[in-house]
């Protein structure tokens, strides 16, 4: 535009006529300022990118290991919580020894007991009237052979009668369960989990291997039937097992051991009628009257000491974690203010250049608090995402389900966010409070 | 483009402005500054910056402020520019007794009445001209489409319409001044105030931006020049010297 042609037409720019659009109510203002705030922080990130990454860290590191944790155990509980129920609280055994010993007092007490036997069982069965099935287990670990295959570290479970299949809430896929007659007999015969296929047959499907041979600690067993998969709990197989006769186990590892009774109601709710049927029957066999002191001689126990067990193990891992978060979050918060202090020290000029121009105190305030908020969530972002990754390779190693939690996520960016505000605030205050005309001076 | 917003700019808005005055002391004064004294306190002892100044500027005055460094011309500016708040005495601007404002009321003081140029520019360096052209508007609360527009026809104004995206180290010093020069007029401020406007700058530029601060004040701008070069000062119309924080001369030249 020719100057000497705006001076004809007319002043450019006189100062006289405000735009009708100039607000002087705040709203308007504080939405045009908050945008710049926004797009000043975000430019100030990107401009100092190495600093911003180095930020991050601490809120990434804190925000990460939350997530996985949380993720990971949700994924376990819900794992424990399906695999217990199967079988879960309608079951409860007799046993020699407790499933947890927790003292070596407790270890000589247990061992001073007599066996649970064959007799005992017979005896709850007899009795019992609240019981609906009871059967008898022993396990031993052995090693499984079929020609030049070989299956380590196989759980051998002798069991009588068949109805311990159902106690132990596994079925057939293929063949069939040895009859009565089969079953006192003492004869070699077995029921496989499917791990048995994968390792000895090279996976072959289920019918194929019935009829077969093999050599369970170096004695010939012939296979009768294949139980459906049940999968894995915390890196372990359920499905590396041999089924065979109690008599047929008795026979190999002999009946020096005790064994284990199981019992199981129809449901839940008759649990408690029949533990106290066999606690009484379990007494009179040992010669006990109640008392409430006294060692009965025997333990009875249910499903519920693994998960009490498992719920106090996590849930120490819960809190140490929340421990490790909240420091980790912490030091994250001191480094963010660090850096904002920094940060505002070295735009002072700016400041001074933007009070000059009109800008609010809070105006200041507010675009120091994005800058820290934005650095801070951008690391519970991360974070959020590199939990979920490590919770999802952890999962995959030990074989459980992921759920994914968007609550813990949203948690995630919002406690990261907080810390945000928390440590900008002090920083985002000097900056708005200092004088304008000291802050256009300085370099 | 700009033409448009020439026309509709007029030299009447002034006048019904001079009118619409709120009360102040004298509607045609657009400072009013009355007794100012300016003290610092430095350790017990007491400074006198300014002591005891008064003085007027009506609308459309082209004054220029000088006086040797430490005489307390720069408190003065900075007392005009409603950086700072006088320890005594009145100071009225555009009718708002502005002496008993606190800090936000001055911050909107600034946004609406006073547009800074400083000797050193003062621009953003990470932003374009025409968002460096903006930032008075984004605390005046402008939309972004006005606020475009405004912006691109101040910097068509100074004629550096051309030069919208480029950042303050893509333009030489002239340029930049006239990128800080848009800046300050962009919202139609009462008074351009100007800090050594030419200090940073070479004789030929220099006489660039006084021929465009010439040409502001043709076009109806009030403009406060502060320096201290005796031939800068001599292209205002009236001047102003300052000396041990009092006026020691006020003359009206032409």
């Amino acid at each position: 535009m020719d100057r000497r042609a705006a001076r004809e037409t007319g002043p450019a720019l006189a100062p006289s006529e405000r735009h009708p659009a100039q607000s002087r109510s705040g709203s308007l203002v504080r939405i045009a300022a908050l945008w710049e705030a926004a797009f000043v922080a975000l430019a100030s990130l990107r401009a100092n990118k190495l600093r911003t990454a180095l930020t991050l860290i601490g809120i990434v590191v804190g925000v990460a290991a939350v997530i996985a944790v949380v993720t990971i155990i949700q994924g376990l509980d819900n794992k424990v919580a399906t695999t217990f129920s199967s079988q879960g609280s309608t079951v409860f055994t007799i046993s020699k020894r407790p499933q947890i010993i927790r003292s070596r007092e407790d270890f000589v007490k247990f061992n001073k007991r007599k066996d649970v036997t064959h007799e005992d069982a017979e005896a709850i069965a007899r009795l019992c009237t609240s019981c609906w099935r009871v059967g008898v287990a022993a396990n031993v670990i052995q090693t499984a052979k079929h020609g030049d295959q070989k299956f380590e570290n196989v759980r051998v479970r002798g069991v009588t009668p068949q109805t311990m299949f159902d106690i132990d809430g596994v079925t057939i896929e293929a063949g069939r369960i040895w009859t009565d007659a089969e079953g006192t007999s003492g004869r070699p015969i077995c029921v496989v989990g499917s791990d048995v296929l994968t390792n000895l047959f090279g996976g072959a499907s289920a019918d194929r291997v019935i009829g077969e041979e093999i050599s369970i600690g170096g004695r010939p067993h012939q296979i009768l039937g294949v139980l459906e998969p049940l999968g894995s709990i915390f890196g372990a197989s359920r499905d590396s097992v041999v089924y065979i006769p109690y008599t047929t186990y008795q026979k190999a590892y002999g009946a020096r051991d005790s064994i284990v009774v199981f019992i199981q109601v129809p449901t839940a709710d008759e649990l408690e009628a029949a533990e106290d049927q066999v606690r009484t029957i379990m007494r009179n066999r040992r010669g006990r009257v109640f008392n409430e002191d006294e060692d009965p001689g025997f333990a009875l126990e249910t499903q519920d000491v693994f998960l009490d067990l498992y719920g106090k193990a996590t849930s120490n891992i819960k809190y140490v974690t929340v421990g490790v978060a909240a420091i980790s979050l912490l030091v994250g918060g001191i480094v963010v203010m660090n850096i904002m202090l920094v940060s505002v020290t070295e735009r002072t000029r700016e400041i001074g250049i933007r009070k000059a121009m009109g800008a609010r105190r809070k105006d200041i305030l507010t675009q120091f608090l994005i800058e820290a908020v934005a650095v801070t969530a951008l690391g519970g972002f991360i974070g959020v995402f590199t939990g979920f990754g490590l919770a999802y390779g952890i999962s995959a190693l030990i074989g459980f389900p992921l759920l994914i939690n968007l609550w813990s996520a949203a948690g995630g960016v919002g406690v990261s966010s907080l810390v945000g505000i928390i440590s900008g605030m002090w920083p985002a205050w000097r900056a708005a409070k200092l004088d304008p005309i000291e802050a256009l001076r300085s370099e | 483009m700009s033409d448009v917003t020439l026309a509709s700019l007029s030299a009447e808005g002034i006048q019904a402005r001079a009118a619409n005055g709120h009360g102040g002391p004298d509607t045609t004064s657009l400072i009013a500054m009355r007794d100012i004294w300016k003290t610092y306190e430095m350790g017990s002892e007491k400074v006198h910056a300014l002591h005891g100044v008064s003085f007027e500027v009506r609308k459309g005055e082209y004054i220029a402020i000088t006086g040797p460094s430490g005489s307390g011309k720069s408190t003065l500016m900075n007392l005009i520019g409603c950086l700072d708040t006088p320890s005594n005495g009145e100071y009225w601007l555009n009718g708002k007794n502005v002496s008993l404002m606190d800090d936000d009321e001055l911050a909107r003081i600034r946004n609406q009445e006073v547009g800074f140029v400083f000797q050193t520019f003062n621009l953003l360096a990470r932003a374009t001209a025409l968002h460096n052209v903006e930032l008075p508007l984004i605390y005046g609360g402008i939309g972004s489409a006005k606020r475009h527009q405004m912006a691109r026809e101040a910097l068509a104004a100074v004629d550096l319409a051309d030069r919208v995206t480029h950042r303050p180290n893509e333009l030489s010093g002239g340029q930049r001044q006239r990128v800080a020069i848009a800046r300050a007029l962009v919202n139609h401020p009462s008074i351009l105030l100007a800090d050594e406007p030419t200090g940073a700058l070479d004789t030929h530029t220099s006489g660039e931006i006084m021929d465009l601060f010439e040409r502001l004040h043709e076009e109806g701008n009030t403009v406060v020049l502060v320096t201290h070069e005796p031939d800068i000062a001599a292209r205002a119309h009236r001047i102003i010297s300052i000396r041990d924080g009092q006026i020691e001369k006020d003359q009206v030249i032409r």
